[in-house]
């Protein structure tokens, strides 16, 4: 008969992030390896936002899990274990950023997406534009970039932008008005000189 | 003058908190309106532009190098610190050491609170058997006397006294003058042989010159 802490242990995958997180604390072997598992694409796609390259990206996000790791007894719970990700990821993009321009990689190089549908000139637009807008982007101020990446692409609201940032709600709307506002700035001058 | 919308008013009406409807300002002003439309395209292409899809069995990739990163950080042994800092040592450290703070801070109070001993004390319980004579009727003085073997050890003063009081030659007389113990009877009880020897030794007696007794 096993005894009953056994019993009540239940599957990693049976936990949900909180208690997830509890038993990589306890040491139970696969636990964090769930967490990456579960975690591992929004992590890489914000990374890949702020970075605009592959490489860069893939390498941010053992960064984040890494320090995911080491820091994991400070997780509260207070917000959800991806929000917490997340303000690792935006603080470890942002140190990058700071002391190496990335490099954003041409988008058809990787592109994967369905485009059986577009006629070849669509496709070339579309992509151009994509590659316009991933560039202005990549010029915002760290600030209005990271907000603007976490609520048009991570679907954060405001209130967890806020969180992630340290930052006031107020602040994360006037951050996200001046990002488009600039956005609109770039692209209209890159429009020009075309 | 018309007051526009502020940066919060925008971005409350793009994400849907706010309706076009319930801003009476966007009806009368085609500056606001027009810039609403276009912090909405913008905002619409933005997010029409996805993250390229990595290469097959990338994530499997990815957490193959998270694991094996995380790998030496959960076998690497546990340095004093985060030994020492963990709750289920910090904890009885923290208790311990304040029941030895409140023992030390109320200590006092409790000595400063307690109630002086009575004007009569009870007599020492006494450790010699002299002592406990002395609860007997004794004096008082003698009861309280200090330990034996002091250099003034007033018991043995007092042993010393009542050895001088003694008067050997009263007590001599004492014996000799007891019932029973007539002399006569004394020599009569002794045989032929201790009657020659008592004599002998009280001729040698005799024969010796006169010194003066001492007591010690």
């Amino acid at each position: 008969m096993p005894p009953v802490g056994a019993a009540r242990e239940l599957a990693l995958d049976q936990l949900d992030d909180q208690r997830l997180v509890t038993a990589c604390l306890a040491g139970r072997p696969g636990a964090f390896d769930l967490i990456v598992e579960r975690h591992r694409r929004s992590v890489y796609q914000l990374c890949y936002r702020f970075v605009g390259n592959h490489e860069d990206a893939s390498d941010l996000s053992q960064d984040v899990f890494l320090r995911a790791y080491r820091g994991l007894k400070s997780f509260r719970g207070g917000s959800s274990l991806s929000t917490w990700l997340y303000r690792i990821g935006v603080n470890v993009c942002l140190n990058r950023v700071a002391v190496k321009k990335p490099v954003m990689e041409d988008l058809d190089a990787r592109q994967h997406v369905d485009t059986a549908a577009e006629s070849q000139m669509e496709r070339v637009l579309r992509q151009e534009r994509g590659v316009q807008v991933r560039a202005a982007i990549a010029q915002l101020p760290p600030k209005q970039r990271a907000t603007l990446v976490l609520r048009i692409y991570q679907d954060l609201s405001h209130d967890e932008i806020a969180q992630v940032l340290g930052s006031s709600v107020g602040a994360v709307k006037a951050n996200f008005f001046h990002a488009l506002g600039n956005l609109k700035k770039i692209l209209g001058a890159e429009e020009d000189l075309a | 003058m018309i007051a526009h919308l502020t940066p919060e008013q925008f971005v409350d009406i793009i994400d849907g908190a706010v309706t076009d409807s319930d801003v009476p300002h966007l009806t009368a002003c085609e500056i606001c309106r027009r810039q609403l439309s276009e912090l909405r395209g913008l905002m619409a292409e933005a997010a029409d532009i996805p993250v390229p899809e990595p290469s097959l069995g990338y994530w499997d990739r990815l957490s193959a190098r998270v694991h094996d990163a995380v790998a030496p950080e959960a076998e690497r042994p546990r340095s004093w610190s985060e030994r020492l800092f963990q709750p289920r040592v910090l904890i009885p450290i923290f208790a311990s050491a304040f029941a030895v703070a409140m023992f030390v801070v109320l200590q006092p109070r409790e000595r400063l609170t307690r109630q002086p001993p009575p004007a009569v004390a009870l007599a020492p319980i006494p450790s010699t058997p002299l002592a406990a004579a002395g609860r007997a009727g004794l004096p008082a003085a003698v009861v309280s006397l200090p330990p034996l073997g002091s250099a003034n050890d007033p018991q043995l003063a007092l042993v010393a006294e009542s050895g001088t009081a003694f008067d050997w030659d009263e007590m001599r007389d004492e014996i000799a003058l007891s019932p029973g113990t007539d002399s006569s009877a004394v020599l009569d009880s002794l045989t032929t042989d201790e009657q020659r020897e008592l004599q002998r030794l009280l001729a040698d007696e005799m024969a010796q010159p006169s010194v003066p007794e001492t007591r010690s």
